[in-house]
């Protein structure tokens, strides 16, 4: 194994000692590897990974005879949320206003999110056009150590992850495919106590890839929040449906 | 983890014997198996403090091989969704969580780089010398600094076209045949040095196989 030199031009097969691939060098590759000056990423990947990993399944252990099956991935606060069928309310769930306040998290189906997955590729690059006002809000509400994430799916497609920490008292807000509103309107956001809805500001729409939003005001646990569509300068209390609403625990 | 060099390893070798200074970078890293077990297991908190712990290590690296900033992140967002996703099947008996992620990222770094169209007039200073210079522009932890010392002393006792070889085709990304075009030299005759190389090194960084 040590010795060394003794190898002649001809004494190897192609596939069987490629020293980048080979096993028995992987620690070696790994020093290689550490030997790099770490590059601090952006704060708004992790946070976009965040709310991939809450709505994208891991594979089954390999021992598992049914490997290979998607294992649905909890979401790490949804515990009391109840697992729904995904699919956009009707018009009689969306008249039901008063519901929409205790309307729980969804726990995402694994065929949704393999389509969550399949957009992950170019996640990072479009969050990152996509404009953040306050990375260092969002920072912190990544690098918390109660940081949650949960799901939604919204009334008319896509989905809504909602990133919050209650010690940091803040959250934000990911959706994955808002549609553009006209130049009139406006996706607002709502913190939601006991039924009483507070402004959180308004959301910036990326056009080109997932939004990313910090909420206004103080974030606490048992708070729902909310979306809806209001005129552009923003509206004291909603005035239509949200779009999708998150109860956190 | 430092592992001691068997003695007869060192008979026709005038290294001193493995370096003094722990492995703390390791150390610092040594967290990473708990946490990837942890995420096996779906915990998502744990994944954000293991992404706290590696996703700097993983995106130097690919910046390093990638050089294009953007790509980096998509190849760094691609690979920690892959240890996420695959967290499931990391067997702790078979090696440590840290060369586990790494392998992962530098395999994707180098499927890009051979992909893009651009990767034929990419930038071919890859060398240590090369990472002298960024760590000359960024004040780095005294720990991540003794690694890369410990690994640029250890790349320095190889011979020339070991070193070259080594450094072509882990940090550039090239493949046998381009190193062998590059340097003037066989294919076979690479495909020695590089293994005689990463023997060498081995030895040099006291690393297990």
């Amino acid at each position: 194994m040590t010795h060394k030199g003794e190898y002649t031009d001809e004494g190897f097969d192609d596939a069987a000692i490629d020293a980048m691939s080979d096993e028995e060098f992987a620690e070696v590759r790994t020093a290689l590897g550490l030997a790099v000056p770490p590059v601090s990423p952006n704060p708004e990947i992790k946070a976009a990974l965040l709310a991939r990993i809450a709505q994208t399944p891991q594979l089954a252990p390999l021992e598992s005879p049914e490997a290979d099956a998607p294992r649905i991935a909890p979401a790490v606060s949804s515990s009391d949320a109840a697992v729904s069928e995904s699919r956009a309310p009707g018009p009689a769930e969306r008249r039901a206003s008063a519901r929409w306040l205790q309307r729980p998290a969804i726990v995402l189906t694994a065929a949704a999110a393999a389509v969550a997955l399949f957009v992950a590729g170019v996640f990072a690059g479009d969050v990152l056009r996509g404009g953040a006002p306050e990375p260092d809000q969002l920072a912190s509400i990544i690098a918390a150590p109660d940081v949650t994430t949960l799901v939604s799916e919204m009334a008319g497609g896509g989905t809504a992850t909602l990133i919050a920490s209650e010690s940091q008292g803040l959250s934000a807000m990911v959706f994955d495919d808002l549609t553009p509103l006209e130049a009139e309107l406006a996706y607002q956001l709502w913190y939601i106590t006991d039924g009483v809805p507070v402004p959180a500001g308004l959301v910036e729409v990326s056009t080109d890839g997932p939004t990313v939003q910090v909420l206004q005001g103080t974030f606490e646990a048992g708070t729902v929040v909310g979306v809806t569509v209001e005129p552009a300068s923003g509206s004291e209390q909603p005035t239509t449906e949200p779009i999708v609403a998150i109860a956190t625990a | 983890m430092l592992v001691l060099v068997p003695a007869d390893t060192d008979l026709d070798d005038a290294a001193p014997a493995s370096p003094p200074t722990p492995d703390a970078a390791r150390d610092a890293l040594g967290a990473a198996d708990a946490l990837l077990l942890k995420v096996a297991a779906g915990d998502q908190r744990a994944f954000g403090e293991l992404y706290d712990l590696i996703a700097p290590r993983m995106l130097g690296l690919v910046r390093h091989v990638l050089k294009d900033h953007a790509q980096s992140e998509e190849v760094l967002q691609e690979v920690l969704l892959e240890v996420w996703q695959t967290a499931t099947r990391f067997d702790p008996n078979k090696g440590r969580a840290v060369t586990w992620m790494l392998t992962m990222a530098h395999r994707r770094a180098i499927d890009r780089v051979r992909s893009a169209q651009s990767s034929r007039d990419r930038d071919v200073k890859i060398g240590i010398r090369d990472l002298d210079r960024e760590y000359d522009q960024v004040a780095e932890r005294a720990e991540i600094r003794i690694e890369h010392e410990r690994v640029a002393t250890a790349l320095n006792k190889l011979t020339d076209l070991q070193r070259q070889a080594v450094e072509l085709a882990y940090y550039g990304g090239y493949s046998h045949s381009e190193v062998s075009t590059m340097l003037g030299v066989p294919m076979g005759t690479v495909k020695t040095r590089l293994r005689d190389g990463m023997i060498r090194l081995r030895e040099e960084l006291g690393v297990a196989s």
